[in-house]
């Protein structure tokens, strides 16, 4: 696995190659499921009927993600998505960080067990809270309503954030925060001017796994949204429905478009996003 | 930092034991409400006859729900549905996340490519995962069809027979899936000390040689979390079979997690749900405590 020791140009030629196929294998496997529906979607409704099918595009059209925004409330799902998102996001952070703190810095009686709680929640099945989540919001007139989203999404990402800021935390060096509080800062005045600027990398990881989990989800949004207007991107995509067929040629678009934020955050922020998942972000 | 100290403010002297008790409230009181809050209440419907479409009186039932779940067979058929894609998705993910782990992590002088292939199967929607391969195998306009005739073999309807449909969905899942194995392992791969490769190959070890005793004992922890993690969620499968098949042909692909759903949303029968999501809960938290136990472990 190690690189061989210095040879001559000519012999590190075929390792090199290997190398790259083994990248552009690694490369393709995860974007061409992506790509197929990006070539899917500039395709004419004609072309997308025709057989054989065709691979490129014959003549390339945006008409489909015009269509998208006209003929479905794809605005409005981006929209409910994207607020629904960020707030959970904050949320997340805010409760996530006075969390992370205690449980990294301040002395308590049972933090084992309340690390292991943690961990179990993460993994929480979400199919088992629907039931009396879908009685509860509906009793207290919150179905159809942004909390009934942001409420469980900044629950569900909790955990996960919990310990990815916790082990940011950590890394802190406790001096920091003691010279803020001989300078007159209180503790908590110390965690929020003092240790959370420091851990900014962390809390920046942590909001994007939160956000990621967030436009992600599928099942509550599905069940505790039945009103079009209020479906997220995924729930509307997925209900899209056709004249005569499955839409393929509005679905691809669309698909590809609720894509757009999700991947340019991941090619931007690919090493935050990995050190995430690994320190505690394990769901997938 | 530099500037002269002011006297000490009021509150600051709150106990250490008290700040920990207000920090972690916020969190206790949400989880308490989101999580802890409707299990409790999931357990007590379970215990009822609660029908939303007749509004009449909703009589204590005892275990009925339960010993009703036992001779359900749509419930027993999603049973074993649940289970066959979780014995063919979790190994399946493994194999695949394996390699491509190791495939990524050899010394590339550009690592951004690698990293997205890995990330983007991890950031797409699961839902999205399976309307992808829903196209990618359609029987008519689906390339896969299109790939198989061009090679002279017969196109298959995929998603129509339940054996095939089956196997489809566990190719999405994989695929899915593997990405996120792949991260974790990754991980573990990284941190493996250099020292014993060169040791190896001092010693004359072959690269497979290396792989069997170095690499896949060494990586046993890694490896033991991503399993069990996907595990519990293989148990839990709903969006992709939801996207691919609904369920069909017939209720051939629906899962414990699509049955759950469509016993309370569509008929309406939540206490038979509830019992349903319980028995669901409980096996989950099981392989949860066994996890926990695994981590506990290792970390003494």
């Amino acid at each position: 696995m190690s690189a061989p020791a210095r040879r001559g140009r000519r012999s590190q030629l075929p390792l090199r190659l290997g190398i790259w196929i083994a990248g552009l294998l690694v490369l393709l496997n995860g974007i061409i499921p992506l790509g197929w529906m990006l070539l899917t979607s500039l395709k004419t409704s004609a072309e997308l009927n025709q057989l054989p099918i065709t691979y490129l595009p014959q003549a390339p059209t945006l008409a489909n993600y015009g269509d998208v925004f006209s003929q479905q409330p794809m605005l409005r799902y981006l929209l409910n998505s994207l607020i629904v998102g960020l707030s959970a996001t904050v949320l997340c952070i805010w409760i996530g960080t006075m969390a992370g703190y205690a449980l990294a810095r301040l002395k308590l009686r049972r933090r084992n067990l309340l690390l292991s709680l943690l961990i179990g929640l993460s993994l929480f099945p979400t199919v088992t809270i629907l039931v009396p989540l879908f009685q509860v919001m509906r009793s207290v007139g919150l179905l159809n309503t942004y909390p009934a989203l942001i409420l469980p999404y900044t629950a569900l990402s909790l955990p996960v954030t919990i310990l990815v800021l916790m082990s940011f935390f950590s890394g802190i060096p406790r001096d920091l925060e003691s010279a803020a509080m001989v300078d007159g800062c209180t503790r908590l005045q110390a965690l929020w001017r003092v240790v959370v600027p420091l851990a900014a990398p962390g809390v920046f990881t942590a909001a994007i796994l939160a956000f990621v989990n967030s436009w992600d989800e599928f099942l509550l949004a599905l069940s505790l949204t039945t009103a079009q207007s209020m479906h997220t991107a995924p729930v509307g995509i997925t209900l899209f429905e056709g004249e005569f067929a499955f839409p393929w040629r509005l679905i691809s678009a669309a698909l590809v478009v609720a894509m757009i934020p999700i991947t340019v955050m991941i090619v931007v922020f690919q090493e935050r996003v990995v050190s995430g998942l690994t320190t505690g972000g394990l769901k997938g | 930092m530099t500037r002269v100290a002011p006297p000490a403010r009021r509150g600051r002297d709150l106990s250490e034991g008290a700040l920990a008790f207000w920090l972690l409230l916020p969190a206790f009181l949400l989880l308490t409400l989101v999580a802890l809050y409707p299990v409790l209440r999931l357990l007590y419907t379970s215990l009822f006859r609660v029908n939303l479409v007749s509004s009449q009186a909703q009589p204590f039932v005892g275990l009925v729900n339960y010993l009703h779940a036992l001779r359900d067979p749509r419930f027993w058929q999603t049973v074993r549905t649940t289970l066959l894609l979780t014995v063919i998705t979790v190994p399946g993910a493994l194999v695949v996340g394996l390699v491509l782990a190791l495939l990524a992590n050899l010394p590339y002088r550009i690592r951004w490519p690698v990293r997205l292939g890995l990330l983007l199967p991890w950031a797409m929607p699961l839902v999205f995962s399976g309307l992808v391969f829903r196209w990618f195998f359609n029987s008519q306009y689906g390339v896969i069809n299109d790939l198989l005739t061009r090679i002279g073999l017969n196109p298959q309807l995929w998603l129509i027979r339940p054996n095939l449909a089956i196997f489809t969905i566990s190719v999405a899942i994989i695929w899915k899936t593997s990405s996120f194995m792949a991260l974790v392992i990754l991980a573990g791969l990284q941190t493996l000390p250099k020292e014993l490769y060169e040791a190896a190959q001092v010693d004359g070890a072959r690269p497979a040689q290396q792989f069997w005793r170095i690499t896949l004992p060494l990586l046993r922890p890694a490896i033991a979390v991503a399993l069990i993690f996907r595990t519990i969620t293989a148990l839990q499968t709903f969006d992709i079979p939801y996207a691919m098949t609904g369920g069909g042909p017939g209720n051939a692909t629906e899962t414990i997690a699509m049955y759950i759903r469509s016993t309370t949303l569509s008929y309406l029968n939540f206490g038979y749900g509830s019992a349903l999501a319980a028995l669901l809960f409980v096996v989950s938290l099981v392989v949860t405590l066994v996890y926990l136990r695994y981590l506990r472990a290792g970390q003494e």
